[in-house]
């Protein structure tokens, strides 16, 4: 290598170098890059992601106990006799009240170390009054300080109050978020079928139209090709969230509107697919049965169609993949499947529930990447 | 008799693959093209049965012009003439039997041949083609499992199918090893022969257009440069033909 040639080339990269210095500056500051943040900003990470690791899987069910005494109000009438209780009973520091008298209910023989709350009942009514919660000791002992709300003061008669507690028994179970998130799991993938479904079948037809080979090269076949083309490269290019988000508006949140989003976008991006494999069938055997004297519709069934059904299978079934795992995101814009309830979990910040959802989706959507590539080799 | 006059065909690029070629083909003749690559020769042949439109001229076939005919006619006249390929152009997915049967396109009715209700009769003739080529045993193979000299008799089978009364042959040896080549154009020959047709074969070696050929036209940039018997190719007519460069090599 001559000295000159080497002194050219090496000026040559340090010009680019030269150039490229300036443009990531102000790109770093332009996308707002804050390493500080990222590593002073990691221990609020701290929770949720513990949390994502263990995600809601399996559940014990809950047992709710209840156990209720009568209060009389006012003090005017002998109150009532206090049942003969076996096992969990509440004991009270009077049976009758005056409005704004206090009452320490205590209880005896409940479950140890559990967590319960007191309240009211309102007669007739779901609702309760006051509503204190405790926690029972290691002798199943509780006592808890009360007084009569207003309300139920003024009204008068014989009031419930009622001490419940609720723990968790017996084997464990699918949680509840496993069950649902199972349920959607499913919907998503169905979801994902129905619009690569309608998505293919009418790709079908218009990759015919969308592929040069295919079409004849008078006026009209050329107008309808590019008309075709463009159709496929303008709607390919609008994302699933954006289509979702206007069809939840036109037929309403759930699970439909995902389909006729997913479907728009199958259209077109397998339409391209499909008219790009059209356009790679070999002309050899077309040729050959248009030799033997045969129509239009027999060269396409004996020429075309042997040839393309492989690859459209596979892009189908490869878009079937895609489609899952753009049906989890569509949810969040009212697409329905499990992007709904994954949206819904991280707004309540149940982080562990929304893990459960996105382990799904992890799981899901790589199974479906492994079945759509064996069924792809299998075609070749 | 097959009759060309003055045919030309310039493609949409501007190439003029064909100018003004004429001649005229008797009943039961072997008649091999010949020429370099590039001469013409694919283009002549698919002018023929019109797989190319040409640009002018005419072709006539026992006095029918096929160059006027409708969609229909054309459809007629196509399923007389029997096609077979330097690439073999089977469907690679297709059985054997469903790559010969195909030969009868032309004769079955749309639906029919769209759900696959071949006749008994072209079952039966789909077989006596099939072990006429000596690959009965393949019937039920994918066409793509065969060797390519199988894969060229298959693709006779087919032509028989149509019963035809004129055989085009693009190359049909040219992917082919010497020993193969001459067994296929050995069936080629037979069906001349035998059945009486008429054959227009492109050939690239010289020595199989001397030895199959009952005449030989040759194509040079489009042009007919030559047509005659192929004993009347001397060193001189070679050269002609092929360019100054080039010299004669033999396939046995
Ligand atoms: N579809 C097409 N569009 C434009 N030009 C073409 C087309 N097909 C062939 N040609 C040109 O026409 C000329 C004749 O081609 P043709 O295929 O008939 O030659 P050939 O003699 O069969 O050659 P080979 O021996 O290589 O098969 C060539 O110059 C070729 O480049
Ligand atoms: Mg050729």
């Amino acid at each position: 290598m001559s000295e000159r040639s080497f002194y050219v080339r090496w000026g040559r990269y340090l010009l680019l170098v030269a150039l490229a210095i300036p443009l990531y500056i102000w790109s770093w500051r332009t996308a707002d890059i804050n390493l500080v943040d990222l590593i002073q900003g990691a221990p609020k990470a701290r929770p949720i992601i513990s949390d994502l690791v263990r995600p809601s899987l399996l559940a014990r069910e809950r047992v709710t106990l209840s156990v209720s005494a009568v209060v009389r109000v006012p003090c005017d009438a002998p109150p009532p006799e206090p049942p003969p209780a076996e096992g969990p009973t509440l004991t009270l520091s009077a049976t009758c009240l005056n409005a704004r008298d206090s009452l320490v209910v205590s209880g005896s023989g409940f479950r140890p170390n559990t967590p319960g709350r007191l309240y009211w009942r309102v007669a007739g009514l779901e609702g309760r009054l006051r509503d204190e919660p405790f926690e029972t000791d290691a002798q199943g002992r509780f006592t808890v300080e009360t007084d009569i709300p207003p309300l139920l003061a003024q009204q008068g008669g014989d009031h419930t109050l009622e001490a419940e507690l609720k723990w968790e028994a017996g084997a464990l179970r699918p949680s509840e978020t496993l069950r649902t998130t199972i349920d959607k799991m499913i919907e998503t993938v169905f979801l994902a079928l129905m619009a690569t479904t309608f998505g293919g079948l009418v790709a079908i037809p218009l990759s015919f139209l969308g592929a040069r080979n295919l079409m004849p090269t008078t006026p009209w076949g050329t107008t309808l090709y590019v008309a075709v083309r463009s159709f496929f490269n303008t709607a390919r290019s609008i994302e699933p969230l954006i289509l979702a988000t206007i069809f939840a508006i036109w037929v309403g949140f759930g699970p439909f509107a995902g389909v006729l989003a997913l479907s728009v976008h199958t259209i077109a991006s397998l339409g391209k697919l499909y008219s790009e494999a059209a356009e790679n069938i070999d002309p050899g055997p077309i040729e050959a049965i248009r030799s033997t004297g045969a129509n239009e519709w027999q060269v396409i069934w004996y020429g075309v169609v042997p040839q393309i059904v492989p690859p459209y299978v596979s892009f189908t079934v490869y878009h079937w993949d895609i489609n899952v795992r753009m049906s989890t995101i569509i949810g969040f814009v009212g697409g329905g499947g499990i992007g709904l309830e994954l949206q819904r979990w991280i707004n309540q910040l149940q982080w562990n529930s929304a893990a459960t959802a996105v382990w799904a989706i992890v799981l899901v959507v790589s199974a479906m990447d492994y079945a759509s590539a064996i069924v792809r080799e299998r075609l070749v | 008799m097959l009759e060309v006059r003055k045919l030309t065909k310039v493609y949409d690029d501007g190439t003029v693959a064909l100018k003004e070629v004429s001649f005229t083909v008797p009943d039961g003749e072997f008649l091999v093209i010949i020429g370099l690559s590039g001469s013409g020769k694919s283009t002549l042949l698919r002018c023929i049965n019109r797989l190319i439109e040409p640009t002018s001229g005419q072709i006539l076939w026992d006095g029918v012009d096929i160059t006027a005919a409708g969609q229909e006619e054309l459809r007629r006249i196509r399923r007389q003439i029997g096609m077979i390929f330097q690439q073999f152009n089977l469907v690679k997915r297709h059985t054997v039997l469903t790559n010969v049967l195909t030969g009868r396109l032309g004769y079955t009715s749309t639906w029919r041949s769209l759900l696959g209700l071949w006749s008994r009769e072209d079952r039966a003739r789909a077989m006596r083609n099939l072990e006429l080529v000596g690959i009965a045993d393949k019937a039920h193979n994918r066409a793509d499992e065969l060797s390519g000299g199988q894969q060229q008799r298959v693709g006779i089978a087919r032509a028989l199918m149509q019963e035809p009364k004129l055989l085009l042959a693009d190359e049909p040896v040219a992917s082919l090893d010497p020993a193969t080549s001459h067994s296929v154009m050995k069936y080629i020959e037979w069906m001349n022969r035998e059945r009486g047709l008429t054959v227009l074969c492109s050939l690239h070696f010289l020595s199989l257009a001397r030895r199959y050929g009952t005449r030989i036209i040759a194509l040079r940039a489009g042009e007919l440069v030559f047509d005659g018997r192929p004993e009347e190719i001397d060193d001189r007519r070679f050269k002609e033909i092929y360019g100054d460069e080039a010299i004669e090599v033999e396939i046995r």
